[in-house]
């Protein structure tokens, strides 16, 4: 049924000076065709490393392990061997600052062209054709085919970046806060194309972000992260009005400007270093609800719903005092 | 601004630095202060015929604004005087000068592009790896050796191997065409070798650094995502944008390399423009030191130039 | 050392760099023959007595080696204060104050960048006579384009951050925002670009004493290199007059570029991940039993 399953998830980089950084810790994933699932956190809590290892984007000083299914299939298993062959084809991914996506020499069309040619997709006319289907599909004239990317706004270049995730017609779509860097009126227009296309072909679409007004318009699940760890996962109405997590209930209980990108957060201290081996809930430090047990005893990752989870010892150790 | 704008304003200015070159050309050895050097017609050993020639062909008993207009004047004729030595045109001797350095010069920095350019990248490739220590480490060494000494010691090591100095067997008697070639090009060896030896250095420093700034970009992982292998992720994304600066810095230092070659043409004693430099320093030989000066500088410039279209060419960008 | 392990390269630079410097200063007590006085056949074979053998007149190679170094480094370093003084200031000035004193001074930068070093400095010695004052001068005069340009589009950089400007809105003087604020932002630049600039002026130096254009009566490296070559040395065979001043040239110009390489890298901080490289990341068999708490 799902078509991407991720299992104990683990990423370590490798320090410079030594030791390593445990950039992702035991991170599960599941989507079904159709399913909108959003990975949320703050700068640094490895929602983007998390989505990368999933197509086996990491650089040589890193070191990962968990099962990563695909139709059931651990692609993980030899690592950049297994994953590769399903790069683009079954999983293709949107970059966070497509300008620099595209690759400054060549025209637009070619790279998306490249891709088709590689898998077989489509070749010379019918693949130019199909380009030229694909721009027009995430709404910018197919003439954009013949430009270089410096010739084209922000706006149309992570369009033409969506197109060329499409180009083989992908059953997973990453993306990668993909309307960070635009303002924001062509920011709701891009989303709102996106989930349009997503529920046109069927697509799962797992998308990293920051901003929760995002979450809100295209998500309908979401994964909260902090810390390389999973702090929550739900229906992001269940993430809005049932947050089982104090950190949730920072994030999502404040309410969002729906057109501002501001960075929404604001809660005082900063996330622990994931260089050192760490004792007790990671959140601990900065929880205004903490108690003795949150600084010695890690949080177990449990059901609090109808696939509705948390990891906070809050949902089942009762404070003193309360109720 | 479009391409062709751009090119006429990169033309444009380097007529104008040539100009100017000219010009300090002119300071330099006529109006500078100092007998020796702007008295022209002090040729030693010269006829009183020649003398003459040499006061009203160069205005010598003129004023310098006149000096300068006649310098020009000649210069749009080719004439750069009569050098004091063998009393020939400047300019034949230049020709000649030029047409010997050239091949030599060509063959060791084609040779230290080419091993420059292909170690540079094996380097970035296998950054932090012993492929990576080693060629960096070995280049910045020979980048690091003095030329003139490098000429020595390959002359030291192949002194009864090959020929250590001249650029022909005087005493042999080369009857064909070909027979000469061969004997050039044997005489050409060390020479060229010395050159490709103390130029790689720099290119594999320049090169590695490009490739390496490329294959941080993002397009390199898009490219990766999605699903070529990295050889092909080199091969048609990295490589031709990492040779963006890389051609443009060649450029630029090879309109030095002419001049750099006077060393190496001092201990080979090969009868090129940088010999012809310095052996006039040597005899005073002013006419010929402007000369070969000027030729230098227009080098330079000429270079400069072609790293500028070269750079135009190459990046779609510049147009903006 | 954190930098030792860090950046190896540029600890030995350093290391090697001060080595020469300290056996500059301290030449008189190190030498063990008078470098002026004949002790031995000319090209004397190297020999316990004699480490790196005797030159063309007879002379220990070892003492001229260690009294070489005083006049090449003192070259090299006095050229380069030049050097850094006038492309310093110029570029500061330049970069600082912009606009038409910007175009002006960069035209001329530009022109002095397109003449060819070598044969200039060759025509200027012959002209000016032969001396070391000469030489230091002239390889300083024309080394400062490079210190020019690059200290100029540090300083336009810095001259765009917010208290730069918040000083100019409270009246400091341009004098003062220049030595408080954009100085000490643009020194360690600065210091890299001085350090690699001394590689370039030793070089510079060799090069002009091999042309005959150095003070014959001074002993460096470079007019070492140039007797050995002069007075036929190679003929004779006796290459240690020609490796030990050649090596000592290159293990300074080779500590310069490391330790100047390193500086520069660490004033620019950019911590460009490589998304590509020949190996790949590693996979950990994952155990089947969950390693984490669930």
């Amino acid at each position: 049924m799902s078509i991407l399953e991720v299992r104990g998830l683990n990423v370590w980089f490798d320090l410079p000076e030594g030791g390593q950084l445990h950039a992702v810790q035991g991170v599960d994933l599941s989507v079904e065709r159709g399913d909108r699932l959003g990975l949320v956190g703050e700068s640094g809590c490895g929602k983007t490393t998390a989505m990368l290892a999933l197509m086996g984007l990491l650089p040589p000083n890193a070191t990962v392990s968990g099962e990563i299914l695909l139709d059931g299939v651990d692609i993980l298993a030899d690592g950049e061997r297994s994953i590769r062959p399903h790069r683009w084809v079954d999983m293709a991914i949107v970059f966070q600052s497509a300008m620099n996506a595209f690759n400054p020499v060549q025209t637009i069309g070619r790279q998306i062209r490249e891709p088709m040619e590689l898998h077989g997709s489509a070749r010379g006319a019918g693949a130019r054709r199909r380009t030229r289907d694909l721009l027009e599909m995430v709404g910018i004239p197919a003439s954009a085919a013949g430009r270089y990317p410096h010739e084209l706004s922000g706006g149309m270049r992570q369009r033409a970046a969506l197109a060329m995730a499409l180009a083989c017609e992908p059953r997973v779509l990453f993306a990668d806060e993909p309307t960070t860097a635009l303002d924001v009126m062509v920011q709701a227009q891009i989303l709102q194309r996106l989930v349009e296309l997503a529920d046109e072909f069927g697509l799962a679409l797992v998308m990293v972000t920051h901003d929760l007004p995002v979450v809100a318009q295209v998500c309908d699940r979401a994964t909260v992260m902090y810390a390389g760890r999973m702090a929550e996962h739900g229906t992001v109405d269940a993430l809005f009005h049932e947050p089982r997590h104090p950190y949730t209930r920072l994030l999502f209980a404040s309410t969002p400007d729906l057109y501002g990108d501001d960075e929404v957060l604001s809660i005082p201290g900063s996330p622990p270093r994931l260089d050192q081996p760490l004792v007790g809930c990671p959140f601990a430090p900065r929880c205004p609800e903490a108690i003795e047990l949150c600084a010695e005893q890690q949080p177990a990752w449990l059901p609090v719903g109808e696939g509705h989870l948390a990891a906070c010892h809050l949902n089942t150790h009762v404070p003193e005092g309360a109720r | 601004m479009h391409g062709s704008v751009y090119l006429a304003k990169r033309i444009g200015l380097a007529a104008g630095t040539v100009f100017v070159a000219i010009t300090l050309n002119f300071i330099l050895f006529r109006a500078a202060p100092g007998d020796a050097v702007s008295n022209l017609s002090r040729v030693p050993h010269a006829s009183p015929q020649l003398k003459e020639a040499l006061r009203h062909e160069f205005g010598l008993d003129q004023s310098k604004w006149e000096q300068y207009w006649l310098y020009l004047r000649e210069l749009a004729h080719g004439n750069l005087g009569i050098s004091f030595a063998d009393q020939q045109p400047v300019s034949h001797d230049l020709g000649v000068a030029m047409g010997n350095t050239i091949p030599m010069v060509l063959l060791g920095t084609v040779i230290a592009i080419l091993v420059g350019v292909l170690t540079g990248t094996i380097a970035a490739w296998r950054r932090g790896g012993v492929a990576d220590h080693l060629n960096t480490n070995v280049a910045i060494a020979f980048y690091s050796f003095p030329t003139q000494w490098l000429g020595l010691m390959l002359l030291i090591l192949f002194a009864g191997v090959l020929p250590t100095s001249g650029m022909v067997d005087e005493f042999a008697f080369n009857e064909t065409w070909w027979a000469h070639v061969q004997d050039v090009l044997k005489h050409m060896v060390l020479p060229s070798a010395t050159l490709a030896l103390t130029l790689y250095g720099e290119y594999t420093l320049i090169a590695r650094s490009a490739m390496l700034e490329t294959l941080s970009e993002d397009y390199v992982l898009t490219a990766r995502a999605k699903g070529l292998s990295p050889g092909a992720v080199v091969r048609r994304h990295a490589f031709r944008n990492a040779l963006l600066p890389t051609t443009t810095m060649v450029a630029l230092s090879l309109g030095y390399v002419v001049g750099g070659a006077i060393l190496i043409e001092t201990v080979f004693s090969w009868p090129g423009i940088g010999r012809a430099v310095y052996q006039a320093v040597l005899q005073r030989d002013y006419p010929m030191l402007q000369g070969a000066f000027l030729v230098l500088t227009l080098s330079v410039v000429l270079f400069n130039l072609i790293a500028d279209l070269l750079y135009f060419r190459l990046d779609p960008r510049v147009t903006e | 050392m954190r930098l030792v392990r860090e950046r190896p390269a540029a600890a030995a630079g350093a290391v090697l760099l001060a080595l020469f410097v300290l056996m500059a200063l301290f030449a008189q007590w190190l030498m063990p023959y008078d470098p002026h006085q004949q002790v031995g056949p000319v090209f004397g074979t190297p020999s316990t007595a004699h480490p790196l053998g005797l030159d063309d007149g007879g002379y220990d190679m070892l003492s001229l080696i260690i009294q070489g170094g005083r006049i090449s480094m003192i070259v090299g370093f006095a050229a380069t204060l030049v050097a850094t003084v006038l492309g310093g200031g110029i570029g500061i000035v330049s970069g600082y104050f912009g606009g038409a004193t910007d175009t002006v001074l960069m035209r001329i930068t530009d022109y002095f960048l397109v003449i060819p070093d070598i044969p200039l400095m060759i025509i200027i010695a012959a002209v000016w006579g032969p001396s070391l004052w000469h030489i230091v001068l002239v390889i300083g005069l024309l080394l400062w384009t490079g210190t020019a340009r690059v200290i100029r589009a540090q300083v336009k950089s810095v001259r765009e951050q917010v208290y730069v400007k918040r000083a100019r809105s409270v009246g400091a003087s341009h004098t003062r925002i220049i030595l408080r604020h954009v100085l000490p932002q643009v020194a360690p630049l600065l210091v890299a670009n001085t350090v690699l600039t001394i590689a370039v002026a030793i070089f510079d130096e060799t090069a002009l004493a091999f042309l005959g254009l150095s003070d014959p009566t001074a002993i460096s490296w470079g007019t070492m290199i140039e007797h050995a070559f002069a007075r036929t040395a190679v003929s004779a065979g006796a290459w240690w007059a020609v490796v030990p001043p050649g090596v000592a040239v290159s293990l300074v110009i080779m500590a310069c570029y490391l330790l100047g390489q390193a500086i520069e890298d660490a004033t620019n901080p950019r911590l460009r991940v490589s998304h590509l490289a020949r190996r790949a990341f590693r996979i950990l068999p994952s155990r089947p039993a969950a390693s984490e708490a669930r």
